[in-house]
Parts: C-alpha cells; structure tokens; sequence
C-alpha cells in the first residue's frame, strides 16, 4: 500500500526539489547492477532533493555528495540520531540503541565502554583463528562445481568469529542470523517488529542468567561496567546488547557477497590479486568504496540550510554511504574498481563519532577471506546471474549468489 | 615539512597507521597518539599518504616556510 506523495512532503519543501522515489526500491530493482544505478543519481537529482518513500518509512532528504553527507555526519548537534532505527518503539518499549542512537556528549562514555573490544590490536589476534576458519569452511569447494557462497561461507565464517568474540552461542547462528537479516533488510514493518520482539526476549533472557551466573562473555562484561560509578540501568544493558548483536550479525555477511560476485564477475581483477596479494588491503578497501551497503538516517534539530536545501527540525535525512562512495566529484569514474585508486577516503563505515565500532573487525576478516578464497580455491564466476537479487534496505544484501569454480569437474 | 593532527577530530578509524605505520603511532584504542611530527628525511610521501587516508581530515601537512611564518 502506498501512501499519496503529498501526505510524506512537508510545506516548507519546495516542489522542484521533490522526487516520488523510493531510493531503496530503484537501486534494489536494478539486482546486481544496484551501486550503478545508484552511481546515476548524480546526474539525475540535485546536491540534495527529497525522496516521497523509503521502504516502509517516510520520505526524507536524500543529500548524494561525499561533502555533504561528512558534513552532516560530523555536525551531530543539528542532524541527531536520537531514536532512529525506531526498533524499541515497534515493540512498545523506549530504549535507545547505544551508542548509535545517542548524540554526544553522552555518547562518549558509552562509547568508552565498547571501544577496547574492538581495537586494531585485538583484532589482529584473532587473524590465526580466523584463517582456520576460512579454509575449513573453503575445503568445501570442488574444482568444476557450484559452490552456494552465502549458505556455505558468508553466513557462517564472520558470524561464528562475531558469536566466538562475544560469547554467544555457536550453535544458535542459524537462528539469529536469519533474525538479524530479517531486522535490517525486512520490507515489512509487522514482521521486523516481531522479530525485533525475539531478539529483545533471547537477550532479556541471556542478560538475566548472566546476572545470576556471569562468565567471561560480552553480556557478563556489560553487566559489569560503570559508567561514573554507577551500574548500567536495565535499558541501557539491552540498548548496547541489541546494538551489538544486530551490528555484528549481518554486515561482512552482506559485504562479503557484494565484493565476491563482483570478483566472480570479473577474472581479471581475481588474477591481479593472485598474483598480488600484497594488494589485498587496498582490494577491500575499493570493494567497499564501490560496494557500500549501509544505509542510516538522521532527525535534524533546527532550522539548517545543506547544499541550497532548507531543512526543518523533525525532517529526516538519508544517510546513504554507496551514494557519498560513487560520488564522482570525490571518486572520479566511481563504477569502476581500481585497487591503486589514490582516494581512499571513502565513508563505508561512516564518518564521525558513531563511525563503525567493529570497522576493524570488518576490514580484517574480509582481507583475510580474500587471501584465503584467492589462494585456496580455483578461479570463480557467477552461475546464474540472473537469479540474483538486491535487497536494498538499512543494510544492502544480495540473495543467491552462487559460484562456478574452474577445474575438472 | 610537518603533520599536524587536529586530535579532537580523531575517531579512531586507523588509517593513517594502516598505510604509514612507522609514521603514524596509535593509542592502545586505535585512535592516533601524537598532535604531530616532523617528517623524517625521505618519509615525505608515506607521510603524505597517511594524511589522505584520513576519513575525518584531521591530518594536515605543513611546509617548513609556512610553518616558519606561524611559529
């Protein structure tokens, strides 16, 4: 069901500057060439202009340049993310996510809490583990057959590193990572809402037998924090808790698949970093240039002019980090990935206070399942392209992609 | 030639120490450990490449003559 136009624009926005678009539909409608699609909006739409839908939200200020977006990004006094996922709402409840949905200043002390979880220095000592890992789940692959990526390899490997690292259990991935994907890429606001009640119950749930048994997991550690010597209060424990369990459960998930059907996509560039790979660090990084797939927004607070725009408090703004990433005025020729391109100030993980808490994280298990992939498995293509969707929502996902490996079969 | 790093705009995004490491020192948090330096004697590009990795602009290189006027 579609609401009129008119009832999701506010008075004060003028009418050139309106699009009736569904961001998030036309990019998803594109399947594979989804970030090209999305490349075109800069020469389509103005510096800033205001989409009429998004997904199931109302429309919103889509602001497309890099200059604008880091702006916005690193003023969080005028363009707050107080309340925005909206997920405690749904079920009736008034948490905050934390840190994500708190403005600073308040948001550095929890920050502070999380920050020595993720750190360049604990990351990098899970690299063993995490190659393990890799080539047990690559050993899987067979010369000359199809290999299902996403079932048999991005649903498994950064998600049982993330629940490791946490403490959760293991054996439950399947069931929280079908949750999560339904949370962040759900088109349907009943259904995200039931699910968000599940997660909200299994960690109410977690949160109560660490309290009464606590262990050396993520839970029993939040519940031992303090913030100017007081416990965190009881919203506050499931804020950070849900934060982190969605944040880590669906996003190198959702990388991994972008950036191997691209490499699948094109022999040369899997060749290159063969016998490159020395290149890798800088291959994630251009694949996450050019494959961006997280999507957030922003309440503005005040009266605040961007790019000839006028906004008012209450409007919402599009956070979109694939469109500042494929913005030509920063990344010239932005659909085509060049591993030695000189910017590489791109905004996949966001930019200011609330960038990425586990970019580290990221950035190293999707380095070492390149290392890994290109080393220990044959060349790859796609089988079957036509098959695959995008999902375009909070967090960008491709569905199907599956990979033909050369060899005798 | 000097870098000069605004540390307040700092968050900890890591990528001055991942393409210059010996130039760029980070705290035990990942975030950058130094308000500035001046750049070794054929450090000049890393120390370059370091600033434009920066996602926050916080690292800025300052030419000698510059910097002999500000001081």
């Amino acid at each position: 069901m579609r609401t009129p136009a008119s009832a999701s624009v506010p008075d004060h926005v003028p009418p050139e500057l309106v699009r009736d678009i569904d961001p998030w539909a036309l990019i998803g409608a594109a399947g594979l060439s989804g970030h090209a699609r999305a490349a075109a909006f800069h020469e389509e739409f103005p510096p800033v202009f205001f989409a009429t839908r998004l997904g199931f939200m109302p429309g919103c200020w889509v602001p497309r340049r890099d200059e604008e977006l880091r702006a916005i990004l690193q003023d969080t006094q005028t363009f707050s993310s107080a309340g925005l996922t909206g997920f405690s709402a749904m079920i009736g409840e008034s948490w905050p996510l934390i840190p994500l949905e708190i403005d600073p200043p308040d948001h550095a002390a929890y920050r502070l809490l999380l920050n020595p979880l993720f750190t360049p220095g604990r990351v990098a000592a899970l690299e063993a583990d995490m190659r393990l890992l890799c080539r047990e789940l690559i050993s899987g692959v067979q010369a000359g057959g199809v290999f299902d990526f996403d079932a048999g390899f991005a649903r498994r490997f950064p998600i049982l590193i993330f629940l490791r690292l946490m403490g959760w259990p293991v054996s439950e991935a399947p069931r929280f990572t079908t949750w999560v994907r339904t949370l962040v890429k759900g088109q349907d606001l009943g259904e995200v809402a039931a699910t968000a009640r599940q997660i909200c119950d299994y960690l109410r749930d977690q949160i109560a037998r660490r309290r009464a048994a606590p262990s050396d997991d993520f839970v029993s550690y939040i519940l031992s924090c303090r913030i100017e010597d007081r416990r965190l209060t009881d919203d506050e424990i499931i804020g950070v808790c849900f934060l982190i369990f969605i944040a880590g459960l669906d996003t190198v998930t959702s990388a991994l698949a972008f950036q191997f059907a691209h490499l699948a996509r094109r022999p040369e560039d899997q060749d290159r970093l063969r016998r490159r790979p020395d290149l890798v660090p800088e291959a994630v990084e251009e694949l996450l240039r050019a494959y961006s797939i997280v999507n957030m927004r922003r309440l503005v607070t005040g009266d605040v002019e961007v790019a000839g725009a006028r906004m008012k408090a209450g409007d919402f703004v599009l956070i979109s980090t694939e469109l500042a990433n494929l913005d030509p005025e920063a990344f010239p020729a932005p659909t085509e990935v060049d591993f030695e391109r000189e910017n590489k100030r791109h905004m996949a993980f966001s930019y200011g206070p609330h960038r990425c808490l586990g970019s580290h994280l990221a950035r190293r298990e999707l380095a070492v399942a390149l290392e890994e992939w290109l080393q220990g498995a044959p060349p790859f293509t796609l089988e079957d392209e036509d098959a695959i969707t995008l999902r375009a929502s909070g967090v960008f996902g491709l569905e199907g992609v599956l990979l033909r490996f050369g060899g005798a079969a | 030639m000097r870098v000069v790093i605004q540390r307040e705009r700092c968050q900890g995004h890591a990528r001055c120490a991942a393409v210059a490491p010996d130039l760029y020192p980070l705290d035990d948090l990942g975030f950058i450990a130094t308000d500035g330096f001046a750049v070794p004697p054929g450090s000049r590009k890393d120390a370059e490449r370091g600033a434009r990795a920066c996602p926050e602009r916080a690292v800025s290189i300052v030419e000698d003559a510059l910097q002999g006027k500000t001081a």
